[in-house]
């Protein structure tokens, strides 16, 4: 997966914005995070034999200016609003010492997550270490999200400051690091581990 | 597992539904925004649905060990806190206006069928069933909970939410068979009885049960033989769980109530009861005809003139031999620490107006009635911030 560099990325924070299409959409295969990763029995019998974190079709597609970097991700599947629980999407960084992405991280090897959902106007920040341990993370410059839904599918476009250190995930022009997802159907009443996920880490390469 | 468990049990023959137990719970705990609709304490006629509706069909719990499916009760299933036209029908000048609920539109409280109960004159019965959560020994809830935002206290057996760590993903609603969860959608996290804990960290038992005027409520540890509740529950074996085969082992227990005898269609009373005991086992489980039976001899006892330590026991003629170790006066406690009212951020209404707006006025209800009779605003009453709150109520 590539981050391609543009000039200035302030045209391109609206979901609807023309250049995306340029921008080179690439496809993210995903499949149900595990039952038998869930993390308490209680779960683990209620979705049994139910089917979630189906294959919402996610897209994606990112550019940053040498100062900030964004990403627009799509996928099919828009919930009804008034329901118990969001849509939402989370992008997934590693902090530092290649943590494991099916496990969240682990202990000393976080993962920095970046989470927007369909009822909270703000992106959210996060850092885990493991499947239940994840905490409030660190703010970031230009932190920003927009989210556009024709209906049937959601855009939405996030954005943070290039950059990295402490827990702030590093992202840095001309390097490689790694990006995972996950995408909760909210109608289905997903949340928590019940989703779609990535499988696997994704590289991603920044253009110089 | 905690090292020691603090319990109650509640006595159904005493209970009135006055609902004081209801009130005292509601102004101390659930007065934050989101939490209109959330009674901790609820107090319903059965046979009955019961708050919230139905919430004995709606699963969780745990059987023969293993975690069963259940449901989150929704808000209407719970009972909506209404909102009533007062201003239109006082100060509206129009003549044919009436009260009505949410424009009328209103579903069911929740307390939808008080008083309703069951069978047919002459033979129609009810009686009061107040509930709380009950701190389970095998807490559904905290099972559930990916994000272990729930623990047990290890001192007393509490169990409470942590309201950080909760993310609102609401799998102890449907885990917990007894539905004692509510969900705040302003706060986005779930929240329930707390056992009045900051209370009992400084001896002084629950609101609901110092409040109650029928002294239905003992309180104190399972495990002290000199307390009431090991006497009720072990010693003299007539306070039962509700619902035991859920399997969460319910810290909160009831004595069953009696009933006057079925009347047969000759108007003679016959050896029946008139509320059903099949219903009682069905609520407290197969122990109901053996508790039934002690009250009823020990009542005859007392009746003889006989010594009675049980009837003694639940006529509670020492009001604060109900709560064991936790008998302090809360204004006492409060002259040592702030009384934790959790009260941030709540905006009265009612505004000056409100005959509980002001902190002496707090200090007052928070210390109690049963002749406790110092006057108001001995103590000065200070509101907790989310991080006390969370520290036992000390600062």
């Amino acid at each position: 997966m590539r981050t391609r560099r543009v000039n200035d990325v302030a045209s391109l924070l609206e979901p609807g914005a023309a250049g995306w299409d340029a921008a080179g959409f690439e496809p993210v295969a995903m499949m149900p995070a595990p039952l038998a990763m869930q993390p308490t029995e209680y779960i683990r019998v209620k979705w049994e034999g139910r089917e979630y974190g189906s294959d919402p079709g996610l897209k994606v597609a990112s550019v940053h200016d040498g100062k900030r970097w964004v990403l627009c991700a799509r996928w099919s599947g828009v919930s009804p609003s008034g329901i118990d629980f969001p849509d939402a999407i989370a992008v997934a960084l590693p902090v530092r010492n290649d943590p494991p992405l099916i496990l969240m991280g682990m202990d000393g090897a976080p993962i920095q997550y970046l989470r927007w959902q369909s009822n909270k106007p703000a992106l959210r920040s996060i850092v885990a270490t493991g499947i239940g341990h994840s905490e409030n993370g660190p703010k970031m410059a230009a932190m920003s999200v927009k989210a556009h839904t024709n209906g049937e599918q959601w855009d939405v476009v996030m954005s943070r400051s290039l950059g990295g250190e402490g827990e702030v995930a590093p992202l840095l022009a001309g390097q490689k690091t790694k990006i995972g997802f996950a995408v909760w159907r909210g109608a289905n009443e997903e949340r928590g581990g019940i989703k779609a996920f990535s499988i696997d880490w994704i590289e991603l390469a920044l253009d110089a | 597992m905690s090292k020691r468990q603090v319990a109650m049990v509640m006595d159904l023959n005493k209970c009135i539904g006055c609902q004081t137990c209801t009130v005292a719970c509601k102004t101390l705990w659930t007065r934050r925004e989101g939490m209109e609709h959330m009674l901790w304490n609820t107090v319903n006629t059965q046979p009955g649905t019961g708050t919230p509706h139905h919430f004995e069909q709606m699963g969780g719990g745990f059987k023969d060990g293993k975690a069963q499916p259940g449901i989150r009760p929704t808000v209407e299933d719970f009972g909506k806190a209404w909102e009533f036209n007062h201003e239109e029908v006082f100060n509206g000048g129009k003549n044919d206006i009436s009260l009505a609920a949410d424009g009328g539109k209103y579903g069911k409280g929740p307390n939808w069928d008080e008083d309703q109960g069951d069978g047919q004159f002459p033979n129609s019965h009810y009686f009061y069933m107040p509930r709380i959560c009950n701190h389970c020994t095998h807490p559904a809830c905290l099972e559930a909970c990916p994000r272990k935002a729930i623990s047990k206290r290890e001192e007393d057996g509490i169990v409470l939410i942590d309201e950080d760590r909760c993310k609102g993903y609401r799998f102890c609603q449907e885990a917990c068979p007894y539905k004692k969860i509510y969900y705040n959608e302003q706060e986005g996290v779930s929240q329930k009885c707390i056992f009045c804990f900051p209370r009992i960290d400084e001896g002084v038992t629950t609101a609901c049960s110092r409040q109650c005027p029928g002294r239905v409520r003992f309180v104190g540890y399972l495990d002290d033989p000199e307390g009431p509740i090991w006497k009720l529950v072990h010693k003299w074996k007539v306070a039962l769980p509700l619902h035991s085969e859920y399997g969460t082992e319910p810290n909160v227990f009831y004595v069953p109530p009696l009933s006057p005898p079925k009347i047969d269609d000759e108007g003679n009373p016959t050896e029946e009861p008139r509320i059903p005991t099949e219903y009682l086992e069905y609520l407290f489980g197969d122990r109901v005809k053996e508790a039934l039976e002690t009250v009823r001899i020990e009542r005859e006892k007392s009746k003889r003139g006989e010594e009675s330590e049980l009837m003694d026991l639940l006529i509670a003629r020492k009001w604060l031999d109900m709560f064991g170790p936790f008998q302090n006066h809360p204004r006492d406690a409060a002259r040592m620490r702030p009384i934790p009212a959790n009260r941030q951020g709540f905006k009265n209404p009612l505004g000056g107006n409100d005959p509980f707006s002001s902190d002496e006025d707090m200090a007052a209800l928070n210390g109690g009635a049963m002749g406790d009779s110092k006057p108001a605003g001995v103590s000065p009453i200070k509101f907790f911030t989310k991080d006390q709150y969370k520290n036992g109520g000390r600062s």
